[in-house]
């Protein structure tokens, strides 16, 4: 039973958020932002998919961050417009997420609602309830995109769509699995900073300054202390070029994500209200 | 009986200050407890401890024999914690009824327990306001609501009438004694006429110690009176001191006196013959209470 109440809980906790972002006017905002900026990528970029890859523009950027192997890998995708998703979104909607999971608790917080709240659950029910929400947002805001581009390659070839829909799921678990620990980190980061926008700064500050700080560290002992490990999307280029896929596509984000929620947990039981 | 609360030996520090100072009480439930104390005596922070907002620094809280904010106090125990704000971007309706579901009621029960606790605080209007088209007050009331919502057993309210309009704050206060049969409250105020009107235990904060820890319903002390009047009299410690049975006449305060008296079962009441020397002597008196108020038995 008590498990139970637990779950209903942290599933009213999740809901709360998608009304939040979806049904007020900020979350609106924040939606027509996101709307927009997909608009873009999906009129100027995913549309021209086709001929988009097969140009010496996309190979040469898309070779900074992918490998000759990883190249040949995405070059071979049958529907050319996931190939341009795929390397838009794997890095766009971790930074998305960072921002869009940003306020979890520290506005209610700061505003004294966690205290109603508070008293009707437990710190780890909310703070499980609201990363909760926020991964059903972005799956929300993932499906979306994904959904517009296997239309778009449906509406240039429709033999493309079971194929594409295959890779498209595919892709989709991989994204989702990718802003997981993103969304984590900010569930830490707000279980002891009082405001989303310090919590975004800290955020930047972290990407920027923890991976300096680990090289100077394992310079200084000269041996590898597998610290960068601790960095949300370290993963990410092992996954885009397809390498280690178990340990890099499943092992270190849901790691990451358990490691980050439990720290946060911690943190957040100690903490005032 | 086991109790609802139990307290022993409560330490709360924040940095160097000791906010609370070995605190031990208990309460049963029963008739309102009233939580008295100056400004930063640790009243807040009691409540917040005992709310499971802040961890205590050593000492055992039980609530219903569970830990603060474990899962055996939800929807048992409610509170109006002194600063807190509702959301201002959800209605009120909304954010209610999502603490009812929280509660453990489906939609249709938290929508019901959502218009039942307004109307008892008089804002079945402003379901679907959000919280900034609100006056303090209205604000102030609508969080009082939510810690009515379900059948909580404790209640606890952080100066619930602070802001309030005349009107409002009886309203709140006959809300509480109406309810008081079911639910035991604690109210921590500054008005301590109120609290006199309402608790029958207070305990007494100052500088984090729990000063006093009194049953006010046992403890009518008939050694004592308290006489109100409408103005200043300069003749009345003087006429009063003439019966026989009053022992002293304190003036203390403006146009309150506090008469010792000795119970010595003479035939006319005391409190009669006081009421007599005041008719006799054309003094207007505004009340004449048995034994100290509140404020005289703690300052």
């Amino acid at each position: 039973m008590l498990e139970l109440h637990s779950f209903h809980r942290i599933w009213c906790l999740a809901k709360f958020e998608l009304v939040r972002m979806f049904l007020t006017k900020r979350g609106a905002i924040a939606i027509a932002a996101f709307v927009t900026a997909w608009f873009f990528i999906l009129y100027y970029l995913i549309s021209a998919a086709d001929d988009l890859v097969s140009s010496d523009i996309f190979v040469t950027i898309a070779h900074q961050i992918i490998s000759t192997t990883g190249m040949r890998e995405l070059l071979s995708w049958p529907v050319p417009e996931l190939s341009v998703f795929w390397v838009v979104a794997v890095y766009s909607f971790p930074i998305f997420s960072l921002v869009a999971a940003s306020d979890q608790t520290c506005a209610d917080r700061s505003r004294g609602t966690l205290k109603f709240i508070a008293l009707r659950a437990t710190r780890a029910e909310i703070l499980f309830g609201r990363f909760l929400g926020q991964v059903l947002i972005l799956t929300v805001l993932i499906a979306c995109t994904l959904i517009a581009t296997l239309l778009m390659a449906s509406y240039r070839d429709a033999s493309l769509f079971f194929v594409g829909l295959i890779k498209s799921l595919d892709l989709f678990k991989n994204i989702l699995i990718a802003v997981m620990p993103f969304i984590a980190l900010m569930a830490f980061f707000n279980s002891f900073i009082r405001s989303a926008r310090l919590a975004i700064i800290v955020s930047f500050l972290f990407f920027g300054l923890i991976p300096i700080a680990i090289a100077f560290i394992e310079y200084k002992l000269g041996l590898n202390t597998y610290l960068t490990y601790l960095i949300p999307g370290v993963q990410l280029s092992d996954v885009i070029n397809q390498k280690n896929l178990l340990f890099s596509g499943y092992f270190i984000p849901l790691a990451q994500v358990c490691g980050y929620l439990l720290v946060g947990n911690i943190i957040m039981k100690r903490s005032s209200l | 009986m086991s109790s609802l609360i139990q307290v022993t030996g409560l330490n709360k520090f924040f940095g160097d200050k000791q906010a609370l100072n070995n605190v031990d009480f208990k309460i049963e439930k029963g008739a309102p407890v009233a939580l008295v104390g100056p400004n930063g005596a640790g009243k807040t922070t009691l409540f917040s401890v005992l709310c499971g907002y802040i961890q205590p620094s050593s000492g055992s809280v039980e609530i219903f024999g569970a830990l603060p904010g474990s899962n055996a106090t939800f929807g048992r125990l409610a509170a109006l914690p002194q600063d807190a704000q509702l959301d201002p971007r959800f209605s009120i309706a909304h954010q209610l009824s999502f603490y009812g579901q929280l509660q453990g009621f489906n939609k249709k029960k938290s929508k019901s327990e959502v218009e039942r606790t307004l109307e008892l605080v008089g804002l079945s209007d402003t379901l679907n306001e959000k919280p900034y088209a609100l006056s303090h007050g209205m604000r102030k009331r609508v969080t009082i609501a939510q810690a009515l919502m379900g059948t909580p057993d404790i209640v606890m309210l952080d100066e619930a009438t602070a802001g309030l309009d005349p009107l409002h704050a009886r309203e709140i206060r006959q809300l509480v004694a109406s309810l008081s049969s079911d639910v035991t409250f604690i109210l921590s105020s500054h008005d301590l006429s109120e609290l006199e009107r309402l608790c029958q235990q207070v305990l007494y904060l100052d500088k984090g110690i729990l000063q006093r820890h009194k049953t006010l319903a046992n403890d009518i002390d008939y050694s004592y009176f308290t006489l109100r009047m409408e103005k200043q009299e300069s003749g009345l410690i003087d006429g009063l001191k003439s019966i026989k049975q009053v022992v002293d006449v304190v003036n203390s305060q403006d146009r309150e006196y506090l008469i010792s008296v000795q119970q010595n079962g003479e035939k006319t009441p005391i409190d009669i013959q006081i009421l007599q020397v005041c008719h006799q002597q054309k003094w207007p008196y505004r009340q004449l209470i048995n034994g100290k108020t509140l404020e005289n038995q703690l300052f």
